[in-house]
């Protein structure tokens, strides 16, 4: 493809170099192979199927657990009105619920992986439905990080990615150290900006 | 440049017309109020009250046509200064309803790729002004900054379709919301009941009165929709003047507008089972300005026959002719299941209320949709297919509405592929092309559904890779571009 090449590029050679050195440095960690320094290129930015921290299952399975916990309340709260004596159910509502979410916790995290390719971010994910996604450096119109409270105290953060897309617009990796997003977000913002977003639209 | 004078009193009388309603009620629900003398004393002081606002808010509004942008300075309180980059214009929309023509005033509404809602409005504008301003717009992304009007080139404007008086009709007949006639079907059964109560025979009552609600509510429909469609296609006309499509439709409330061909996002030619049998169809145009509810303006062609149709939607986006490949037949039974179940389930319902509720009717008549599902299965799977082209995916989907969209690879946003627990069981996968278009809420029909799951992950592939190739093709073409106009300069 054209992107190995920036440099053939014309008068955009010139600002793309910088940009890509730049993070190239900062990122040797996560990169497959031996980085040259003189010469980032995109393969430097590139990297195998990843998947996310295992942490995330406790984040999931606690945010289930929260849900769970508020059925098991609503549930309680309706057997003891409508038959009284057995607000113990809702009990059961929240075991059962939250063993379910627990279940689907565990598997979400293993069908989860991302894969920062050459052209494109590769997402799979999904229990009930399997979703696979094809993100186009180029279409990407700008990438977010995010924590929700959950997510900090578990040392947790998310990379979201814009797309002017009509559906599934945006695409979200969830489950990564703030590290690690910190690289994803720089390395799909160079990427982006290698791919030359002027035809977003 | 300054709004048109008049649309001080027209916005004046706007207000006071939006006020109407809590007149009214006065008028009605209060007679201490002092009627009808009292009513007209607040009508014209709130008229000479908004005048006055009015007044200020044309004096503190100024927009410029400068040669990349259009700067509007606007507000009475807060004020607001925009700079839209003529560049990012997606489309340009004149709409004049009858006052407006009586007045010779427009709205000119300004489109822009970002933000859920118009860009800019210019409420009012004289209607000169508004035909000014659109084909300086058209005129200025063509790159032609020449201010010398007359040694300018007009580029010539060629027609491309003009709906007949039947057509017109047609359309009136054509376009009926067969959804809508779906769900009065649905409705059926619940208004019923309550009429089968005059009669002593429930089942004669039922007879008498389901078919009679069924052609009074069905006329109801033809005639709204028919009248609906007369009044907003009346005159329509289609032109193209260089790279854009301009058109121009409607009875009492004019539109014209502009569609820029070089962000035309999809196409999408629709037909419903009546048009199909005819031998008509509609196009589309989407690009990634409007707001999903706005579905009407883009309709390129309302109703044409099905050979003009794609002759004109290959003369925008050069597509070959399709050739559409069906999912595989497993497909099929996946829909006899499906519709299978939803007629079980009415069955039993029927079967349910007839034997545990005192209201006792023919409810074996419902078996007929036991005996319909393998008929509808088969009609949404026939309806179903993808077409894989050099430079476009062409997509088909729906019965009572089918729609093809072309969806060029140039476009594509994300190429998503997913799997439902259903769909694993049967190897299928259903392949979503995402595109800027603007009515993806509404159609949704840029997908293949129910494709074998090996090929879906294989056309993700493709199609992802063949926009790659698409964009390196054109930057190749732009790079050529430049190093031309830098030789001719020289």
């Amino acid at each position: 493809m054209d992107d190995t090449d920036p440099a053939g590029d014309g008068p955009l050679g010139a600002e793309l170099e910088p940009a890509v050195r730049r993070v190239a440095t900062g990122t040797d960690a996560d990169t497959e192979g031996s980085p040259e320094e003189r010469v980032p290129d995109i393969e430097s930015l590139v990297g195998p199927q990843q998947t996310l921290e295992p942490g995330i299952q406790a984040v999931w399975i606690l945010q289930g657990g929260i849900s769970a916990a508020v059925l098991g309340v609503i549930a309680a709260v309706a057997f003891a009105f409508f038959s009284p004596g057995a607000p113990w159910l809702g009990g059961v509502v929240f075991t059962v619920v939250f063993l379910l979410a627990a279940a689907l916790s565990v598997l979400r995290y293993r069908s989860w992986t991302y894969e920062v390719r050459e052209d494109s971010l590769y997402l799979e994910r999904g229990v009930v439905t399997r979703v696979k996604t094809v993100v186009p450096y180029v279409r990407i119109q700008h990438v977010d990080a995010s924590r929700g409270p959950i997510e900090r105290t578990f040392g947790l953060a998310t990379t979201v990615v814009y797309t002017a897309g009509s559906r599934g617009a945006d695409v979200s990796i969830p489950g990564l150290t703030p590290e690690r997003a910190d690289d994803l977000q720089n390395r799909l913002k160079q990427l982006a900006i290698a791919a030359e977003g002027e035809d977003a639209v | 440049m300054n709004l048109d004078p008049l649309s001080i009193p027209y916005r004046a009388g706007e207000s006071v017309l939006r006020l109407a309603w809590v007149l009214i009620f006065l008028v009605f629900g209060n007679q201490t109020f002092g009627g009808f003398t009292g009513v007209g004393l607040v009508v014209v002081a709130w008229f000479l009250v908004t005048l006055a606002y009015q007044l200020v808010y044309y004096q503190r509004f100024e927009y410029e046509l400068t040669d990349d942008t259009l700067d509007i300075a606007s507000g009475v309180v807060s004020r607001r200064n925009r700079e839209i980059p003529i560049r990012r214009v997606q489309n340009v929309d004149i709409s004049r309803n009858v006052v407006h023509r009586l007045l010779g005033i427009a709205q000119i509404d300004l489109e822009t790729a970002g933000g859920s809602s118009t860009e800019a409005s210019l409420k009012y504008v004289s209607f000169e002004e508004a035909k000014r301003l659109q084909s300086e717009i058209g005129r200025l992304k063509r790159g032609d900054t020449s201010t010398d009007e007359t040694t300018a080139e007009a580029p010539t404007e060629r027609e491309l379709f003009a709906i007949t008086s039947k057509e017109l009709a047609l359309l009136g007949v054509i376009g009926i919301d067969l959804r809508l006639l779906s769900f009065v079907t649905v409705l059926l059964p619940v208004v019923a009941p309550s009429l089968t109560e005059q009669f002593g025979d429930p089942l004669v009552g039922l007879a008498v009165t389901a078919p009679l609600a069924a052609v009074a509510i069905v006329a109801v429909t033809a005639a709204i929709s028919g009248a609906l469609a007369v009044t907003n296609y009346y005159g329509f006309r289609l032109s193209r003047v260089s790279e854009e499509l301009h058109y121009e439709r409607g009875l009492l409330q004019r539109f014209s507008g502009t569609i820029p061909l070089e962000k035309v996002q999809t196409l999408s030619i629709s037909e419903n089972v009546i048009a199909r049998r005819l031998g008509y169809a509609s196009l589309a145009v989407e690009t990634a300005g409007y707001s999903p509810n706005d579905a009407g303006s883009q309709s390129a062609v309302p109703l044409a026959d099905r050979r003009r149709v794609f002759d004109l939607a290959q003369s925008v986006e050069s597509f070959e002719d399709v050739a559409f490949e069906r999912p595989p037949k497993r497909a099929r039974q996946r829909y006899v299941v499906r519709y299978g179940i939803v007629a079980a389930v009415v069955v039993a319902a029927a079967f349910a209320v007839d034997r545990f509720t005192g209201f006792t009717f023919a409810w074996y008549a419902t078996a007929v949709l036991v005996v319909a599902a393998p008929v509808a299965a088969h009609l949404k799977w026939r309806n179903l297919g993808y077409d894989l082209q050099s430079e476009y995916i062409v997509l088909r989907e729906g019965f009572w509405t089918r729609t093809i969209s072309v969806v060029p690879y140039y476009r594509v946003q994300t190429v998503v592929d997913s799997q439902t627990v259903f769909q694993r069981r049967r190897r299928l996968a259903t392949l979503v092309v995402d595109t800027a278009g603007s009515s993806g809420l509404t159609s949704g029909a840029t997908r293949a559904l129910d494709i074998d799951e090996a090929r879906a992950s294989e056309l993700r592939e493709i199609v992802a890779d063949r926009l790659q190739q698409e964009l390196v093709e054109r930057r190749e073409q732009r790079r050529r571009e430049r190093l031309d106009s830098i030789e001719a300069a020289a």
